[in-house]
């Protein structure tokens, strides 16, 4: 009789014991706050996003276990946006992503653009994070001149937001592309850092090995616009950059070269010097002259009629002809990324094509977004033959271009199934798989299966993450934010969510960029015990299984 | 005379009503129609000033008249999304629609009525325990796992047909009723439209075998039998033609359910028609392309009804006769 007693009393340590060990002490006799309330996590529609779905997913078990309730609420695109863009006070958390563009080789665009205060009210800021120190480095990266120094302060960056966690960095996903090799010479297919083969110099260097001189490749998504002045998803860019020139290009290497400009000179830090190419032509037949350069930059200064590319020349003061073929920029301060993010992103356009549009558009309340397919007329090294964006995209190889390719006709097929464009890449109807959402392992068994077909991956610049908003409690708590990033580890979402084909992120840096990454700060310590640990430090509490605020602190929002 | 006002008038209420739904349908969705066309970066003075400019700013019931005015012109609007006005788009992708559900829809009542007058007329042997259940089959299995069977065997593993697409890469042709009638195009067009004939044929197949069934016990197919006539000529021009009345009038209205494309079908070959359109501007809520687009397909079907209940009282005067009595 005496023993049952004595069990009950060891069971009841036991469980209390437990409880305690997990975080889910009964907090009787010690105060805490307000619970908090659901959190809602946007998310991407499984079937337009599977592995951040299958992401969201995960992050809302381990967020579950901490006591929190959770909602994945998976958003189409245009209402996603809508509200994460444009109702800044209204979402708690969601899903994001940045993709790998040439243009992001240079950690400028990430590191200024995406945390920087200034841009916290309408642009890419849109997490709300506002925080001096930092700005303050991200100011500094961009003015400094000095490698080393710029490297420097790009880590410190990087360490800023490990600290304040403004959202989890999940992943730099794998992107895999394939080709066949009968018809392309191997050597002359060419893998740019962080971006992977399909890339501009790929398209260039691209030598046929047989009769078959048109590389034919793939999108799963419409070419919604094809324009010089708005790049309207990824597809649309890879022709944009194929169809207009622009003075310098980001080389495979990951750094700017000059490309139209025959030479770009740094005069001082604020004034660069540029020498456009001798002999270059329009697409119309017309000669390129350096007032076509000019007025290249200063369009997109035109009152707000070309958004897109306003921030790339927001920098420069003034640019002065200097010559036949020369001009000069200054510049409001020194601006290290200034060739990746202004002469390598800026598309050359024709004056005497884009006067009268810029010239109509200023009478009109849209901008330059609002033109669909406005004239295809640029000097690269392909133009435009046939524009069905639902259908295909056909350019063909312009002989009078400096840099000729060796292909005579590149041609982009919308195909919207993964499963027949493994079928056509088999039978060779498409000879360059440049975009593939389907498994990896099932592309990667083709390859093994069909011995034409040469795979090549890369770690992509770009990627993938949960942002928190942090204009709204609780996610104004940077201990909050810390414990629910730390929660989730990166190495299971690879595996679980990426199919093992992504790098586990902790960073707005790639890996892929080499130089400017901070190797040691995916080293961090996740789990359910370190987040418990944070938030029990910090004073949140675990009451009826609900995670509560800490003492006092009154929840001031209602969900949505 | 009196009978066609009547219908046509029917028709004309029917269309109004759709249209109304449309209208109050798309602007019901939750979402901003205006997030997909509006830049993250305009001015709040710009973006309101769009929203004038498409009359988004204005009461609900202005909005439908203006909707309604510009309907009758023949106005369809711009898409949100697209930027391009809607009607160059739908036409742009009209004649692969109606290239690939007119040859199926055809194909499909052909093979359709011949088979179901065939079984009929076999009823109760062998190739009617074997068939019928085939017939079900195919009529239930869902497209896209036809679609990819056909693909496996005759695209990828056989070779004898493309993969996906309307034309071969980069062709090119001087216009579009060369790109239609090439042989390229009818190659591309070959694994689609069998695709759509098979899921469509069940059910003239059905419903030829199940009146020809009927057909076949009235005593005119009873005389022709004691006069001796051959079994063909039987089938052909005594039951067959009687029977085909119900068939030819699933066959119109099944000609206006199509217009709208098979987005099924196309997603599976790539095929550029109005369905993948169709979708895409539902999910991005872009009211005009949507609307314009459905608008189409409902006057397709609208139209195609009308045509059937004339052709109905063609075939069969008693309809009209009836109205009159």
């Amino acid at each position: 009789m005496q023993r049952v007693p004595g069990r009950r009393l060891f069971v009841s340590v036991s469980l209390l014991a437990t409880m305690v060990m997990f975080g889910h002490a009964p907090v009787l006799g010690q105060a805490s706050g307000d619970p908090i309330r659901k959190i809602v996590l946007i998310s991407w529609p499984q079937g337009v996003n599977p592995q951040a779905y299958q992401a969201s997913q995960l992050i809302a078990q381990n967020w579950r276990q901490l006591g929190l309730e959770v909602e994945v609420r998976s958003l189409p695109w245009p209402q996603h946006i809508q509200t994460v863009w444009n109702e800044r006070e209204k979402w708690d958390t969601t899903m994001w992503r940045m993709v790998g563009r040439p243009e992001r080789s240079d950690p400028d665009e990430v590191v200024f653009n995406n945390y920087h205060s200034t841009t916290a009210a309408t642009g890419f800021n849109f997490l709300g994070y506002l925080n001096p120190e930092y700005d303050k480095v991200a100011e500094e990266q961009r003015q400094s001149t000095d490698p080393d120094k710029r490297k420097a302060l790009v880590l410190q960056a990087q360490r800023l937001l490990d600290r304040d966690q403004p959202q989890m960095f999940l992943v730099h996903p794998t992107t895999m592309k394939a080709f066949n090799k009968n018809v392309w010479a191997e050597e002359s297919i060419v893998s740019q850092s962080g971006i992977g083969i399909r890339n501009f110099w790929t398209f260039l260097r691209a030598t046929p090995k047989g009769e078959q001189k048109q590389m034919v490749l793939n999108s799963a998504e419409p070419v919604v616009a094809v324009s010089p002045m708005y790049i309207a998803g990824s597809a649309s860019s890879w022709v944009t950059e194929l169809v207009w020139d622009r003075l310098a290009r980001v080389g495979t290497d990951g750094l700017p070269q000059p490309w139209a400009a025959e030479k770009i000179e740094f005069v001082n830090p604020t004034t660069v010097d540029v020498t456009l190419r001798a002999g270059m032509n329009w697409h119309d037949g017309k000669p390129v002259t350096i007032d076509d350069v000019i007025y290249s930059f200063e369009a997109p200064t035109m009152g707000n009629k070309v958004p897109m590319y306003k921030s790339a020349v927001a920098d420069i003061v003034k640019i002065e002809k200097t010559g036949d073929r020369r001009a000069r920029f200054t510049l409001k301060a020194p601006n290290a990324a200034f060739v990746t993010a202004s002469l390598a992103k800026i598309n050359l356009i024709p004056k005497h094509v884009w006067d009268p549009i810029m010239k109509d558009l200023m009478t009109k309340p849209e901008n330059a977004e609002a033109l669909p397919n406005p004239p295809a007329i640029g000097s690269g090294p392909f133009k435009m033959v046939r524009n069905r964006g639902q259908e295909e995209i056909v350019l063909d190889r312009f002989d009078g271009h400096f840099a000729a390719p060796k292909m005579e006709r590149w041609v982009l097929r919308i195909v919207p199934n993964p499963e027949a464009t493994l079928g056509m890449l088999r039978r060779n109807e498409i000879n360059f798989l440049s975009d593939y959402g389907g498994a990896p392992d099932v592309l990667e068994k083709l390859a093994k299966d069909v011995p034409q077909l040469k795979v090549m991956s890369e770690v992509d610049i770009g990627f993938e993450y949960a942002a928190f908003n942090l204009r709204r409690a609780p996610f104004n708590d940077v201990n909050f934010r810390r414990a629910l990033s730390f929660a989730v580890d990166r190495n299971v979402m690879v595996q679980a969510a990426w199919n093992g084909y992504a790098v586990a992120a902790n960073s707005h840096v790639s890996p892929a960029l080499k130089f400017w990454h901070d190797n040691e700060i995916t080293k961090m310590r996740t789990g359910l015990p370190v987040a418990r640990d944070i938030l029990d430090k910090a004073g949140y509490k675990v009451v009826g299984g609900k995670l509560s605020y800490p003492a006092g602190v009154k929840e001031t929002l209602k969900a949505n | 005379m009196r009978f066609i006002a009547a219908r046509l008038v029917h028709s004309m209420f029917v269309l109004l009503a759709v249209v109304t739904l449309m209208f109050l349908m798309f602007r019901l969705m939750p979402g901003d129609p205006m997030a997909a066309y509006i830049s993250e970066a305009l001015s709040e003075e710009s973006r309101q000033s769009i929203r004038a400019q498409f009359g988004l700013d204005r009461p609900l019931w202005q909005q439908y008249l203006i909707y309604l005015a510009n309907i009758c012109r023949g106005e369809l609007g711009m898409s949100f999304f697209l930027k391009e006005p809607v009607w160059d788009i739908v036409m742009a992708a009209l004649p692969n629609t109606l290239a690939l559900t007119f040859s199926g829809l055809v194909l499909a009542y052909l093979f359709g009525v011949v088979a179901g007058a065939f079984l009929a007329w076999r009823r109760g042997s062998l190739a009617e325990g074997i068939a019928i259940p085939m017939v079900l089959a195919t009529r239930a299995a869902p497209e896209f796992w036809v679609g990819m069977i056909l693909l496996s065997i005759f695209a990828f593993s056989l070779g004898w047909f493309p993969s996906g697409g309307a034309a071969s890469p980069g062709a090119m042709y001087a216009n579009e009723w060369q790109r239609m009638v090439s042989l390229d195009f009818l190659h591309h067009l070959v694994l689609p439209v069998v695709t759509l004939a098979l899921y469509l044929q069940g059910l003239p197949l059905l419903l030829m075998r199940s009146t020809m069934l009927d057909v076949m016990h009235e005593e005119y197919v009873t005389m022709a039998r004691m006069k001796g006539l051959s079994t063909q000529r039987i089938v052909l021009n005594h039951a067959a033609r009687n029977a085909l009345l119900p068939v030819a009038t699933a066959f119109t209205l099944s000609l206006g359910q199509l217009v709208g494309g098979n987005v099924v079908i196309e997603m599976v070959f790539s095929w550029p028609g109005l369905g993948r359109i169709l979708v895409q501007a539902v999910s991005a809520s872009d009211y005009p392309l949507a609307q314009g687009a459905f608008l189409l397909v409902a006057f397709a079907l609208i139209s195609m009804n009308f045509v059937a209940d004339l052709f109905y009282a063609v075939l069969d005067p008693r309809v009209s006769n009836d109205r009159k009595a």
